[in-house]
């Protein structure tokens, strides 16, 4: 299999060529000279006699750095046309793109963060205590390149909160796989859901959604492994995804920590029990203006269990059991591909998640779930309004209380490159997770609120992001 | 592993299309009306974007890498001015002919003499600019023929059996763009020197091409929006200069610059500066006749 897959990325373009029957055109060879055209019938002894060819060149060059193929656009001076004349166009490099993004922040909250994603803002709070200062939410290192002509990569470093640098993203993307696929692999954020896969410069919120943190993990479900997606072809866009991932336990809460954190989803078990997800994402553009973005995703996994910190230190209650969770989500948007009227547009995205726990020794195992929704406005080219509200608990488990969330945004965007952004949100956290005979407390009861004033600044050539 | 090849699998039952026209997508509708005039009946244009669609800035809707997923040949204009959206789209699209380096991959800017490259160090306190030149190239006609010439070449390098109908097709497009310049002539003559205020820098090459003296532009820098300082400064250069024109294209806000116009004592014209900006406009030959018109009758 793995022969076959090696086989595949470095085979030569035309393998599963939609469009010609065999021998019609050579598309990818070197161009025959204008005249020799139509050599139809015997291209096909061709091509294959070619592949044998370099078959053998392969097999006596082993251990010698491989050649590449033909591929390459030839310089426009064959045929007799006029050759361009030399143009100026500045300093070429083939230095990966290199970006840096920075989130900053001065805010208040009336106590600390619960369901605290990765890349929040952290300003120092203390349990009971109001906090009040500067943060630096993120800083993020992107670098992206073409890899060779099979494969295109990208790299994203992140330093949350001034604490160190971690691997956020890091891999390799197929370019040139034939029948529709593509293959990832390295380090990476799966497709699950929609915000999961977006880094934190792309969410409309200062925060991530509630559900990130309570079932995909403070940072979100990524991490070593490999993605294998195909493109159906039928008459619109449908996209179906497999990944499996190798995923670490969070780390244990440290000492004087009275909260425990949320039950992870996954990275419990052996190290040979991987998470596995499968995805599917279907769009269908309504006219110029509307479009529709539906996704659904499941994923199993083995959980590490629940960290009750202690004061003899922490216990696991409810470890290594099989996780699966199953998601939907649905992306709408207006808006005209003309502005003259205007720069409005509407985008409405909602996502939810729903988790089944087996039982465990000591804790029964059940259905909790969550989901958020999330309305963005623009109402002025550089003006885009948000409203996003959030529920956790439904229903409530043995390992997930219920909480409600309410948050807003106003962004000004200054340019491509620059937004403030004015964000807050008022939390109600009713109750913690309970088990019977057991004294937990994954949240904290009552009513908070947070608000930020967030600072955006993107500097070099960042890569484009996808619908 | 037996996932991938039950997908494998799949993918292999899918039935192909059977051998027809050769699939060409591009970024912007002008280049495909140019690649129709070469290609003739042996090309399917279809383009990304929309005529009356400010081509900076496009959706990357995912329904447009279906389009890709199927095109023999990918035309853009280059010069950074599809990096926002094409990128994703083009991976996206699993299709390993259109991805660059590939035959199916034409940055129609290559043999483009390119305007407004940055003679010195450029930074985005200048806006959003474009480090390697000006990309707003496709109107005048010398540009066009070059299009014209590069989409001909490539399409014979992708399908040597049509190379002499491509040639063929350049000839009579050639013969026709002089015909047109011939006819065109007095209203380029009519509007040769005229004073103009764009919203955004993209007239370059048509400024000289017709003659036009650009005194200043809207956007204070590239890409950021118009402020009133800017503007009072640019209303007193155009009653200075006498301005006649302000040329908006058809997807900006007029609201600014009929303003603009107004107390600049000049006439506001939209214009379109894409194939498809308007229903009638249907190729390249229109597009450019349509801006002459209202130039030369707005003067």
């Amino acid at each position: 299999m793995l022969m076959l897959l090696l086989a595949l990325i470095a085979a030569p373009a035309q393998a599963g060529q939609p469009a010609g029957g065999p021998g019609t055109r050579a598309d990818t060879g070197p161009p025959a000279p204008a005249g020799s055209a139509d050599a139809g019938q015997d291209d096909e002894a061709l091509r294959r006699e070619l592949e044998k060819a370099l078959g053998r060149d392969a097999a006596a060059a082993a251990g010698q750095t491989s050649s590449a193929p033909p591929t390459q656009a030839p310089a426009s001076a064959t045929s007799g046309a006029a050759p361009p004349a030399p143009l100026f166009r500045g300093a070429q490099s083939l230095n990966p793109d290199i970006s840096v993004i920075l989130d900053a922040e001065a805010g208040y909250q009336r106590r600390p963060l619960q369901f605290l994603n990765g890349d929040d803002p952290v300003l120092r709070g203390e349990e009971g205590k109001k906090a009040l200062g500067f943060a630096v939410q993120e800083v993020e290192l992107a670098f992206s390149a073409i890899v060779d002509p099979y494969f295109r990569g990208d790299v994203f470093l992140t330093i949350p909160n001034l604490t160190g640098l971690e691997v956020e993203e890091a891999f390799a993307t197929s370019t040139s796989l034939p029948w529709n696929l593509q293959l990832k692999g390295g380090s990476f954020r799966s497709a699950f859901g929609r915000q999961n896969g977006q880094h934190l410069h792309m969410q409309d919120f200062t925060r991530r959604p509630l559900i990130n943190a309570a079932f995909l993990g403070a940072d979100g479900l990524r991490g070593p492994g490999a993605q294998v997606s195909w493109l159906a072809p039928l008459p619109f866009y449908l996209t179906l995804y497999a990944e499996a991932f190798s995923l670490g336990a969070p780390e244990e809460p440290g000492p004087g920590t009275t909260l425990a954190p949320p039950v992870a989803s996954f990275g419990g078990g052996e190290p040979h029990d991987l998470t596995y997800t499968a995805e599917a994402k279907a769009f269908f553009p309504f006219g110029d203006a509307w479009s529709v973005y539906l996704g659904l995703n499941g994923a199993t996994g083995v959980s590490p269990g629940l960290f009750q910190p202690t004061d003899t230190g922490v216990v696991v209650l409810g470890a290594n059991r099989r996780s699966y969770l199953v998601g939907a989500d649905l992306y709408v948007k207006w808006k005209p591909p003309n502005v003259a009227a205007g720069y409005n547009s509407v985008a409405w995205q909602t996502e939810a998640i729903w988790r089944h726990l087996d039982d465990a020794e000591g804790v029964p195992g059940g259905w909790d779930g969550g989901l958020y929704s999330q309305v963005v406005l623009q109402v002025a080219r550089r003006w885009f309004l948000g409203l996003r509200g959030d529920v956790l608990g439904i229903p409530t488990s043995s390992s997930l209380g219920q909480t409600l969330r309410g948050s807003a945004s106003v962004t000004f965007q200054m340019s491509e490159f620059a937004r403030v952004r004015a964000y807050v949100e008022a939390e109600h956290a009713a109750s913690g997770p309970s088990i019977p005979g057991v004294s937990l407390a994954a949240v904290q009861p009552g009513d908070a609120v947070a608000a930020f004033l967030q600072l955006e600044i993107s500097m070099g050539a960042h890569g484009a992001h996808p619908f | 592993m037996r996932r991938f090849a039950l997908l494998a699998a799949l993918a292999l039952c899918v039935p192909r299309p059977a051998a027809a026209a050769l699939r060409v997508v591009s970024s912007i509708p002008t280049l495909g009306s140019l690649a129709k005039e070469v290609g003739g009946d042996r090309v399917e244009v279809e383009s990304l974007a929309k005529g009356y669609q400010d081509p900076h800035f496009v959706e990357p809707k995912p329904s447009l890498m279906l389009l890709l997923n199927r095109a023999d040949l990918l035309l853009y204009v280059g010069l950074e001015l599809e990096i926002g959206w094409l990128p994703p789209l083009v991976l996206g699209s699993r299709n390993p002919k259109i991805q660059t380096g590939e035959l199916g991959n034409l940055d129609c800017s290559r043999a483009i003499p390119v305007l407004d490259v940055p003679t010195t160090k450029v930074d985005r306190s200048m806006g959003d600019i474009h480090p390697q030149g000006n990309p707003h190239y496709w109107l005048p006609p010398s540009n066009a023929r070059i299009i014209a010439r590069e989409i001909a070449l490539r399409l014979s390098q992708i399908d040597p059996g049509g190379a002499a109908t491509y040639q063929k097709n350049l000839a009579a497009f050639n013969a026709r763009v002089d015909a047109a310049v011939k006819k065109w002539q007095p209203m380029v003559d009519k509007v040769r020197g005229a004073k103009v205020v764009t919203y955004h820098k993209s007239w370059t090459y048509m400024s000289q091409w017709l003659g036009l003296q650009e005194i200043g532009y809207l956007e204070p820098k590239p890409g950021i929006p118009p402020d009133p300082d800017h503007l009072f400064r640019l209303i007193q250069a155009m009653r200075a200069e006498h301005v006649q024109l302000v040329l908006v294209e058809d997807f900006y806000n007029l609201n600014t610059a009929r303003l603009v116009a107004e107390k600049g004592s000049a006439k506001l014209l939209d214009l379109p500066t894409d194939v498809g900006a308007k229903p009638q406009i249907k190729d390249w030959f229109i597009l450019v006749e349509t801006i002459l018109k209202q130039l030369s009758s707005a003067i």
